[in-house]
């Protein structure tokens, strides 16, 4: 071994990019996507508790793509809505009812590391091919990380 | 000649760690860091003394023994 590098990702990606990483994550996490009705929505929060997440690290590219894009999943009657805020940043709105703010917090911050778990993955993957590697071995280990050796250069 | 190999793990939590294996010099560099770009924030680095050896280390070694 000669170099250990840790990365923070940030993710930087368009919205199917984020569709395609939160679909995955939801997999792995309990969670399924919902229907987004925003005024179904508007209607069921008043009694929720609620707490955003802003991602600071991100950049939610529009491309073609509007700004008023939303993904909605849910677990155990708690949503999460991931959307792209005023700066461009994504943001995750976490509700439900008979939980505290910070259980959401928490619950969010899980959610959303997974998604960027699957967002990286993407990254690295793409770029590996790219770069003409060849991905000799991936597994999944016990702590839900996911590890991928690339050899052939 | 060495097995030249790139370990990468993906934490639940995002986070990413790119070990090179037996990749030496600037190379070792070189690949590392590109997947770092691509990915955002470098937050750590660690260098074992592989790093410093060259690329090219190619050593005879010869033994020459008394016989009596």
């Amino acid at each position: 071994m000669s170099t250990v590098l840790v990365v923070a990702p940030i993710v930087i990606a368009n919205w199917p990019m984020i569709t395609a990483a939160v679909t995955a994550a939801i997999a792995t996490s309990g969670f399924t996507s919902v229907q987004h009705h925003a005024s179904n929505i508007a209607a069921q929060m008043k009694s929720k508790t609620r707490e955003t997440i802003e991602v600071d690290d991100s950049e939610v590219l529009t491309d073609t793509f509007g700004t008023d894009e939303a993904i909605v999943v849910e677990r155990d009657g708690i949503t999460a809505t991931f959307k792209r805020d005023s700066k461009g940043a994504l943001q995750i709105c976490m509700e439900g009812e008979s939980v505290s703010k910070s259980q959401l917090r928490a619950i969010g911050e899980d959610l959303l590391g997974r998604v960027t778990q699957q967002y990286a993955y993407h990254r690295i993957v793409s770029e590996l091919t790219n770069r003409g590697l060849t991905i000799v071995d991936e597994e999944m280990t016990e702590n839900e990380s996911v590890k991928i050796r690339v050899r052939n250069w | 000649m060495a097995q030249e190999e790139i370990e990468i793990e993906v934490d639940k939590h995002g986070r990413v760690t790119i070990k090179t294996i037996g990749i030496k010099g600037k190379r070792c560099l070189d690949v590392a860091e590109a997947l770092a770009e691509i990915l955002g924030k470098e937050e750590g680095r660690t260098m074992t003394s592989e790093f410093y050896e060259s690329e090219v280390h190619a050593q005879n070694r010869i033994e020459i023994r008394n016989q009596r």
